[in-house]
């Protein structure tokens, strides 16, 4: 509750500074101290110290596996806004505005991990993706932007449309929101089709807000049309928070509604996701080798990273889940840090990359270890996440899965050792490749580099957490 | 223990980060210093193996922890690794002064990163070996991959260079994912992957057990170069020499060896991994003793005669000679080592020339690297008592037990190297100088610390035989009791002795025909007509040159070209051709997304009413993909 | 066959008429009346309900306010027939094949549900909808919700306000 409240609330505080602080180089600082405090409440919960006594109806569960992700999404938003608030001022004039989006962002991922009623997730899922239409659309002049947010809003609208229709149907068989009641009421009752149809809508809903394919499409033109620096915060914190809240709601219905449980109307889950984690693979790792913008393969590059990480909902078991915590870590830490760099390019094709290596080698050196973690190489945190998600399918006992994995992620090696090469085997045009960079960038970057490479060699910094 | 690994990770940090700081001379004595530290340190842990047994199991921290199973970090010292770190560390000593001279033209900060990869190699290759378990394995197997991706690409400035240094590494990840998916299987079956307990696990179904062992060998095929994934290997060249001959020779080529040599109790349990690594190997060494017949190159004849040699001992292994294949490990790493020096210092001599067509007559003026490398072709030829006879006799004796026809096959290789390797020296040392008169003024012999490490060499190249002097010859066999502690599962074989010495006796008068065979084809100088040496007194050999061409060598070259120029650029084309359709399909797909709401609105519904298909007739399609599967 | 039925069938009707139109029109004014025709017909719907509190909310907020605040953007963006992106007709045969199946499969599970066969919906009898009862659920069991999602209107107020706003 400490953090739903109190991002609410700085919130206000910051759209409140935009009227009345003048000084506009405060805002990042009122910004940095109250994501520090949110931090810090979050924590301070995590411990058993709530702020706030509130009856909610359970329609609000707090656990520390959930709080624990907050604090994971918070610190990375906190690591975010460090390193690229002076990127954010440069959008456009409403820096303030900025920040307090992102705060009511931040509302929506602590409902989602917390939520306990369908209703409530709803509700979530709304307040973290309203404030991003706004920013993806936040550089007016660019009429990319416009056009992307606009996209969003669109297809946004379509997906939210069919999550209603899928707790509509889920509400009409059981009459209910609760995510545990129907658990309770199936055992006597016999499953309703409509409870099924109810819950393949909320995959596709929450598929398209993860941006899994076939329900992507989306991803690779908004992501590029948003200005660079909003586009980090989607591509990490944002996308890593659905998936928590897509595994938070499967892992209570997943087996009541699964053939197993059900011959006659259950649905074959596995089946479904190795479809979607195949088609997302496939879509993201393949498209992403022919493009010529390195944002564009980032993009897709999520895509396909949105496919790794579906596999905590194909295999739910202790295994998957340290997975999916690790990989939100390691998945925020590099898209945060290779994002920092990739703003700060003057070209944002594979060109553009040439002979970085000469002229800024912290950057270089930084987006390297980045774009390893994301292929998963060892010693990296990329790798123990990737590591997880497959060790977890291996368990459930479909290898071959595992596979079909890792031959993308052969795949994935390709294209992202195309910046590398670029930045180190290429010799440069005349003038530098970047802008010059900040000595807060360079803190910030060295910060991600050093978590991706402590949580490689020891993945179990973070995962012990979990055990306190 | 855990200083072995430490040292060189040290040397790599610090000549790294501070490049731009340190001086040549301040970079090459910090990274060969720390090598010589931890050279050290494995001579006092051999020697504590060798008198007190292995030593236990140590742990440093715990690595992962979940709730079916913990890895620990933990490193293991026991016989065979105490070998290999001898070989690691002294030979990877040896290049490190070598490069010192080698590389002196670099400038101060590329000098200082060249000599921070090569600690970074020599780090992982221990972690390799030293790891008490296959996931600390695993973690050395990606760190020399990519050590060595960076080393061969160290010219970067050339882009044949970058894409060998890809093809490299892209080759090892197809390995790689093989070894991966080996100790997932692992952990799942028996959830837990240090060697003690993965062996005396007795839980495996036959078909775990050969299925594990495939999947290891997948790895190893693609580490240690072997068909269908050796092509990386001589492309691998690209890279400045020493690196030839620390990875791509002695060391990491062998870090598949080291790994089946470890699992040697699995592949003891399974026959069908046995004849697969057995057949692999033998067509490997046969394969790349063909190609290397006809090449110009003086690196890749030696590339060639690598992946060759590798062939030798996964032949060893897969017939269950696992010392015989250690050994070969060891002579090999010594002989093939010297080589590659003594090709670099040719190389250095004349100024970054490789074809051996361009020189000749390179004895009287590189004396010593001439004597040196004389020496480790004798080596390598298997003549006694060189150290490569020892070591090849060995498995030979050991797949003739197992079957003839891999003893004649590998018979057939072995007098193949005596050939290839003594065209070799042939054509650079003896006859006369082909090359321009600007290079023939620049001749010289190299500085001591390039021709030190060649003498070293040279001399482990020619006493390392009697390690292990078999019984046969009256020798102890001393390599074999020391390391049987660990290769417990090693078979032995029941040959009479005098089988043995026929088939010494054999095998060796025939790569000793091959040897003097191509001394006299080639010592004389081809393009110019000359007839030198033993060519002109023996002037009624030349029906008996014509008939072996025509019988024995036209035939073997035209397959040589065949192998070259069909069967390798099939596989070239296939490995190249999925990287193709990746891009082809990669172009297609990108067409889908063609920016248009509506019709992205309207795929979406298409794929909302196809899984809705998809859940009503999942009977249907489960039984389907049962069916496939 | 009694009136409220009569009514049913006859709202029914009209309303997927009238969505149907709002699809087909040329003319975007055309189609945003026709919209406030389906809310129209879906209040009434909610009369047969027994829910006159939602009628009139629906009434107010959807035909009234938004529908209108349609209108005027689209008349003063000047919107008219030609400005009209003209789209394939494969593209549209498309969208109806698929769109239609998706009807039809949302039309079989329903029909297809044992429970849906033998329920009946209420009629004149219900109070959910009337305003009391709306007001002691949302601000007892469900309130948790009702304050939450004022940051849902806050945030999308402030994020009107950055769009919006002039430099």
């Amino acid at each position: 509750m400490n953090a739903i409240i109190l991002s609410a609330i700085f919130g206000v505080v910051l759209m409140m500074a935009s009227a009345f602080v003048s000084n506009r180089s405060l805002y990042k600082t009122i910004a940095l101290a109250c994501l520090v405090l949110l931090v810090g409440a979050n924590i301070a919960e995590t411990l058993g110290y709530s702020f706030f006594t509130i009856d909610t109806h359970n329609m609000l569960a707090f656990n520390k596996m959930g709080l624990f992700f907050n604090t994971i999404c918070f610190t990375a938003t906190l690591l975010y806004v460090f390193i690229s608030s002076s990127e954010i001022e440069r959008v456009d004039n409403y820096t303030a505005e900025y920040f307090a989006l992102i705060f009511f962002s931040l509302c929506g991922i602590a409902i989602l991990t917390s939520f306990n009623n369908l209703l409530m997730m709803f509700l979530g899922i709304e307040i973290m993706s309203i404030p991003l239409y706004i920013l993806t659309g936040s550089d007016k002049r660019n009429l990319k932007s416009n056009e992307a947010a606009l996209k969003y809003f669109l297809m946004g609208s379509f997906s939210t449309g069919i999550l209603l229709l899928g707790i509509a149907f889920i509400y009409g068989a059981t009459g209910s929101f609760g995510l545990e009641s129907i658990k309770v009421g199936t055992l006597q009752m016999q499953l309703s089709i409509l409870e099924v149809t109810g819950c393949i809508l909320l995959l596709i809903a929450f598929a398209f807000k993860v941006s899994a394919a076939p329900f992507h499409f989306w991803t690779p033109d908004v992501y590029d049309g948003a200005p660079s620096v909003f586009t980090s915060f989607m591509a990490s914190i944002i996308k890593v928070a659905g998936f928590y809240a897509f595994v938070k709601l499967f892992e209570s219905r997943i087996e009541t509604t699964s053939f197993a449980t059900n011959p006659a109307v259950g649905v074959n889950w596995h089946l479904l996701f190795a479809i979607l984690i195949i088609a997302t693979l496939f879509v993201g790792n393949i498209t992403a080798v022919f493009q010529q913008s390195v944002k564009r393969m980032l993009a897709y590059s999520s895509i396909a990273q949105a496919g790794f990480m579906l596999f905590a909902l194909f295999s739910v078991n202790a295994f998957s889940k340290e997975g999916l915590y690790l990989y939100a870590a390691g998945y925020c830490l590099a898209t945060i840090g290779i994002f920092a760099v990739l703003v700060r390019m003057k070209d944002y094709t594979f060109e553009g990359f040439n002979g970085l290596a000469k002229h800024e080698p912290t950057l270089a050196f930084a987006t390297t270890v980045c774009l390893l973690s994301l292929a998963g190489i060892p010693l990296t945190v990329g790798f123990f996440a990737k590591y997880f998600m497959l060790a977890a399918v291996v368990k459930q006992g479909y290898a071959w899965l595992a596979i079909v994995g890792v031959l993308f992620a052969g795949v994935s090696i390709y294209y992202y050792f195309r910046v590398i090469a670029a930045m180190y085997f290429k010799s440069a045009d005349e003038n530098p490749a970047a802008v010059a960079t900040s000595s807060t960038v360079k803190i910030g970057l060295a910060v991600v580099v050093a978590g991706i490479i402590i949580l490689g060699v020891w993945p179990h910094a973070l995962l012990n957490f979990l055990y306190f | 223990m855990y200083l072995v690994p430490l040292f060189p990770l040290l040397g790599a940090i610090i000549s790294g980060l501070f490049r731009n700081q340190l001086s040549k001379t301040a970079a090459g004595i910090i990274a060969s210093g720390a090598i010589a530290a931890s050279f050290v340190v494995s001579f006092l842990l051999f020697f504590q193996v060798k008198s007190g047994g292995a030593i236990a199991v140590t742990p440093l921290f715990t690595f992962i922890k979940t709730s079916a199973f913990t890895i620990d970090f933990a490193f293991q010292v026991d016989q065979l690794s105490a070998l290999f770190l001898l070989i690691i560390t002294g030979i990877g000593f040896l290049i490190h002064l070598y490069s010192t001279a080698y590389m002196h033209e670099e400038e101060p900060h590329h000098f200082a990163r060249y000599f921070s990869y090569l600690n970074l190699f020599v780090f992982s290759m221990l972690l390799l070996v030293m790891g008490a378990n296959y996931v600390i394995m695993f973690i050395g197997w990606e760190g020399v991959g990519l050590c060595s991706y960076l080393l061969i690409g160290y010219w970067f400035k050339n882009t044949n260079y970058t894409a060998a240094a890809k093809k490299a590494f892209i080759m090892n990840r197809i390995g790689d994912m093989g070894f991966l998916l080996a100790v997932f299987y692992i952990l799942q079956k028996v959830g837990s992957a240090n060697y003690a307990t993965v062996f005396a696990f007795d839980g495996f179904s036959s078909t775990d057990v050969t299925t594990i062992c495939i999947l290891l060998f997948v790895g190893a095929m693609g580490k240690s170069a072997q068909l269908p994934l050796y092509t990386w290997l001589p492309d691998a060249m690209a890279g400045p020499t020493p690196v030839s001959a620390l990875i791509h020779a002695a060391t990491m080529v062998t870090a598949g060896i080291y790994m089946i040599a470890r699992s040697n109790v699995l592949y003891s349990a399974s026959e069908i991994a046995q004849h697969l690594v057995a057949i692999v190997g033998l067509a490997t060494a046969l394969f790349s003793a063909t190609i290397a017949l006809k090449q110009n190159d003086i690196k890749k004849v030696l590339a060639y005669s690598t992946v060759s040699q590798l062939g030798y001992m996964f032949l060893g292994l897969g017939v269950g000679a696992y010392t015989g294949a250690v050994f070969h490990v060891m002579t090999h790493a010594f002989f093939k080592a010297l080589l590659f020096l003594g090709a670099g210092s040719v190389i250095h001599a004349m100024h970054h020339e490789q074809d051996i067509r361009n020189m000749g007559g390179l004895k009287k003026h590189l004396p010593i690297t001439h004597i040196t490398f004389l020496l480790g072709c004798i080596a390598i030829a298997g003549v006694p008592p060189f150290s490569g006879f020892f070591s090849k006799d060995e498995i030979l004796a050991a797949a003739y037990a197992h079957n003839p026809i891999y003893w004649g096959l590998g018979v057939a290789g072995a007098a193949m190297t005596a050939f290839y390797m003594f065209r070799l020296y042939a054509t650079t040392f003896l006859g006369s100088f082909r090359g321009t008169q600007q290079q023939l003024s620049h001749l010289h012999e190299s500085p001591i610390s390039m021709t030190l490490p060649l003498m070293v060499l040279a001399l482990l190249s020619v006493v390392g035989g009697f390690l292990n002097v078999p019984e046969v010859l009256h020798g102890n066999a001393a390599l074999h009791h020391f390391l049987s502690p660990v290769l417990t599962s090693e078979s032995k074989h029941s040959l009479s002795h005098s089988t043995e010495y026929i088939l010494m006796g054999s095998s060796v008068a025939i790569a000793t025909l091959a040897l003097i065979f191509a001394i006299n084809k080639f010592s004389k100088n081809p393009e110019l007509g000359e007839a030198t040496g033993l060519g002109k007194t023996l002037a009624n050999k030349w029906y008996v040159d014509e008939a072996y061409d025509a019988a024995i060598v036209k035939p073997l070259n035209s397959v040589s070209l065949l192998f070259k120029n069909f069967v390798e650029k099939g596989i070239d084309g296939l490995v190249n051709g999925s990287g193709k359709l990746v891009q082809y399909s990669s172009r297609q797909v990108r067409l889908v997304q063609n920016g248009q709401v509506g019709s992205y609105i309207l795929y979406m519904v298409l794929s909302m009413v196809i899984l809705f298909l998809l859940w009503w007739n999942q009977p249907i399609l489960t039984k389907f993909i049962q069916k496939i599967f | 066959m009694g009136t409220t039925q009569l009514l049913f069938w006859l709202l029914s009707a009209l309303s997927i008429f009238s969505a149907m139109m709002v699809l087909i029109s040329k003319n975007p004014v055309h189609s945003v009346l026709w919209l406030v025709l389906v809310f129209f017909t879906i209040s009434g719907h909610y009369i047969l309900l027994n829910a006159q509190f939602l009628f009139i909310v629906n009434l107010i907020v959807y035909a009234g306010a938004i529908m209108v605040l349609f209108l005027f953007v689209i008349m003063l963006m000047n919107l008219n027939k030609d400005a009209e992106p003209q789209k394939s007709i494969w593209m549209k045969l498309a969208g109806a094949i698929s769109g239609g199946s998706l009807l039809l499969i949302f039309v079989s599970v329903v029909r297809s549900a044992s429970e849906m066969q033998s329920k009946q919906a209420l009629l004149k009898t219900g109070n959910i909808g009337l305003i009391d009862q709306l007001g002691k659920t949302l601000f007892s069991e469900y309130v948790i919700p009702f304050e939450i999602s004022s940051v849902l209107f806050l945030s999308a107020m402030v994020g009107a306000v950055a769009i919006g706003k002039k430099h």
